[in-house]
């Protein structure tokens, strides 16, 4: 975190990452029927990474405990969805309606949540996330209650490979944009609040509405991951929105690391190895999923607070 | 016929809201003294539920003595529970981050709820009244089900019982001397931690109450859990932590208002614990009993 810039041996780390990332789908596609399985399972690791790395920005970087993400998350999902299911929208407008979308429920539930810091903010983000699950649930001629909404037509451009890239290639400029946005002047006082809230206000940093606008940066780019993970399975359904799935990127973030920026992206995708080795095991076995990620979560709470990344710098690096 | 139903619609509003107190009265007290949000304390509520219904089954004939059982059974075993999450889990958690304490807590309630429909299943359940509480009394020429005046006059039996134990107890002095200066009471030489553990069971206990009273009133399925703890964080939010005449007032107002809201559309119903939520957010945001804080 210290370093202002990338050093010579992060950059040539992350091109190689991001090099072997790349040609990953190649080398699954001569795989066959068996290859096309895996592609997808990447592609939603990746989507799943952003979604882990969007909380972050709250949980980690500002602080805020959020039992809620699932709520822009989903809103993201269903913008997609309804957007080229019901007015006919091509499939780039509607992504990028998904972030504003999400922002915009983030603007409005931020707006009430941040007015109580700490623990009544954990309990306000569950609470009107689970509004918007009642919401998305009950009101059957719009959202489709629980059968969800199905069948939305992709690009025929997007083969599975080229829609993988194309998340891989969000993923990576989020990640860019998030590491401008927590180096700027704006991440200072983020980061100033989390540390001491009170001496930030003094220094007259007004708390609430640097809270509320990294509230709403967060929602948009959980927005952006729901209008993805929407497109990669053709459906939109109520699970998006249940608080369950807003324990999986807190789950992501506590196993990988609240502290760093790429943290979460190698929680999240320990998490879904886990989920698919899993269901190799036993198909049963994802059905108490939720009963697995408690018990891990647990664990790590008790004995590893700093997450995997956390360990790893205490025992290899020794800093 | 038209006042009848009103008053109908009344008194099932304050029944569920009586419930509701009872549950929301255990949080906000373990909240008190061990300053630990506890979002597990619904799923209890709803173990509570599901073992009130298994121990009903198990009755060839579920009378009031059998119900009178469960009513003693039931919250035995929450309170079991519960001290073997304390002394296990929490007892760890105490005074560090926030962020721990709520992580522990929501990762719990992950493992309960998973392990309820692991045990019970999906389906709906329910627990028959047994019946000399599944009749109605006439008061006024109107008819009102007992079941529903059984907790309506356990509730405020509740309340005073709680209101006793804590200022005309010696155990009360102890958990409101650890509310304020846990450091003295303990170089005073009382075990400061058995207090806690007392406190988190007493919660727990509530919760089973408010399980069993619950389960013979409505079905239970598995949404219960979270709709209660929903509930109550309104309540928490609305009355504001630690005092008890703010969560009885907010428990009812919510109870009475999703009652009534539910005659004009069901929907409108569960929105309202956030409406009111929201708008005590924006006109006092730290509850309508509670205190700025610094």
């Amino acid at each position: 975190m210290s370093e202002p810039r990338f050093s010579r041996k992060t950059m040539a780390g992350s091109a190689v990452i991001v090099a072997a990332l790349v040609i990953l789908p190649y080398i699954l596609m001569t795989l066959g029927k068996r290859g096309e399985y895996w592609i997808w399972v990447i592609t939603e690791m990746v989507i799943m990474a952003l979604f882990a790395i969007s909380l972050n920005l709250i949980l980690g970087f500002g602080g805020m405990v959020s039992f809620g993400h699932s709520a822009f998350y989903g809103t993201g999902a269903y913008t997609v969805a309804l957007l080229i299911k019901k007015a006919g929208f091509p499939f780039f407008l509607a992504l990028a309606a998904a972030p504003l979308l999400a922002g915009a429920a983030a603007a409005i539930i931020g707006w009430f949540c941040v007015r109580r810091i700490g623990l009544y903010f954990a309990i306000l983000t569950l609470a009107f996330s689970q509004l918007l699950y009642m919401i998305a649930f009950q009101w059957y001629t719009f959202t489709g209650g629980d059968d969800g909404i199905h069948g939305i037509h992709r690009p025929d451009f997007f083969g599975p490979v080229h829609y993988y890239l194309f998340c891989l290639a969000i993923l990576i400029a989020s990640l860019l944009v998030m590491r401008m946005i927590t180096r700027s002047a704006f991440g200072l006082a983020i980061r100033t609040i989390r540390e001491n809230s009170e001496r930030a206000k003094f220094i007259g940093i007004h708390v609430q509405r640097y809270q509320l606008l990294n509230f709403i940066i967060a929602g948009a780019f959980a927005g952006i991951s729901g209008g993805l993970i929407t497109e990669l399975n053709r459906f939109a359904q109520t699970d998006f929105l249940h608080w369950t799935k807003s324990s999986e990127p807190i789950f992501a973030s506590l196993v990988g690391g609240m502290y760093s920026l790429i943290g979460p992206v190698i929680g999240s995708t320990i998490l879904m190895f886990l989920k698919i080795v899993l269901q190799q095991i036993h198909q049963s076995l994802v059905e108490i999923w939720a009963l697995f990620l408690g018990l891990i979560l647990l664990l790590v709470v008790l004995f590893a607070p700093e997450g995997i990344t956390g360990l790893y710098q205490k025992f290899v690096r020794k800093t | 016929m038209e006042i009848n139903f009103l008053l109908f619609q009344l008194l099932n509003g304050l029944t569920e809201g009586m419930i509701l107190f009872i549950v929301a009265s255990g949080l906000s007290l373990v909240f008190g003294v061990l300053r630990v949000i506890n979002f597990a304390h619904g799923s209890l509520y709803m173990i509570g539920a599901y073992l009130a219904f298994s121990l009903s089954t198990r009755f060839p004939q579920f009378t009031l003595g059998p119900y009178l059982l469960l009513m003693i059974l039931v919250p035995a075993g929450i309170a079991a529970i519960g001290l073997l999450l304390e002394v296990t889990l929490f007892r760890r958690i105490y005074g560090k981050e926030h962020l721990l304490q709520l992580l522990l807590t929501y990762a719990l309630v992950l493992v309960l709820d998973d392990l309820v429909r692991l045990v019970w299943g999906g389906d709906i359940r329910n627990v028959p009244r047994p019946p000399s509480l599944a009749g109605s009394v006439e008061f006024l020429s109107l008819s009102f089900p007992t079941y529903n005046i059984f907790i309506l006059l356990l509730g405020p039996a509740i309340a005073l019982g709680l209101w006793w134990l804590l200022y005309r107890t010696h155990a009360g002095n102890l958990i409101r001397a650890a509310v304020t200066y846990p450091e003295m009471l303990g170089a005073l030489g009382t075990n400061v931690t058995w207090v806690m553990t007392g406190t988190f069971v007493l919660g727990c206990v509530l919760a089973g109450i408010g399980g069993v009273l619950m389960s013979a009133l409505a079905n239970i399925d598995l949404g219960i859990a979270m709709e209660k703890i929903i509930d109550c964080f309104a309540v928490v939010v609305i009355g504001g932590l630690g005092s008890v005449w703010g969560v009885l007032l907010s428990s009812l107002i919510i109870g009475v208002g999703k009652s009534y809201l539910s005659l004009i559309l069901v929907r409108l119903a569960m929105v309202f614990p956030f409406f009111v939520m929201a708008l005590v957010l924006v006109i006092r945001p730290w509850g309508l009993f509670g205190k700025p804080e610094r």
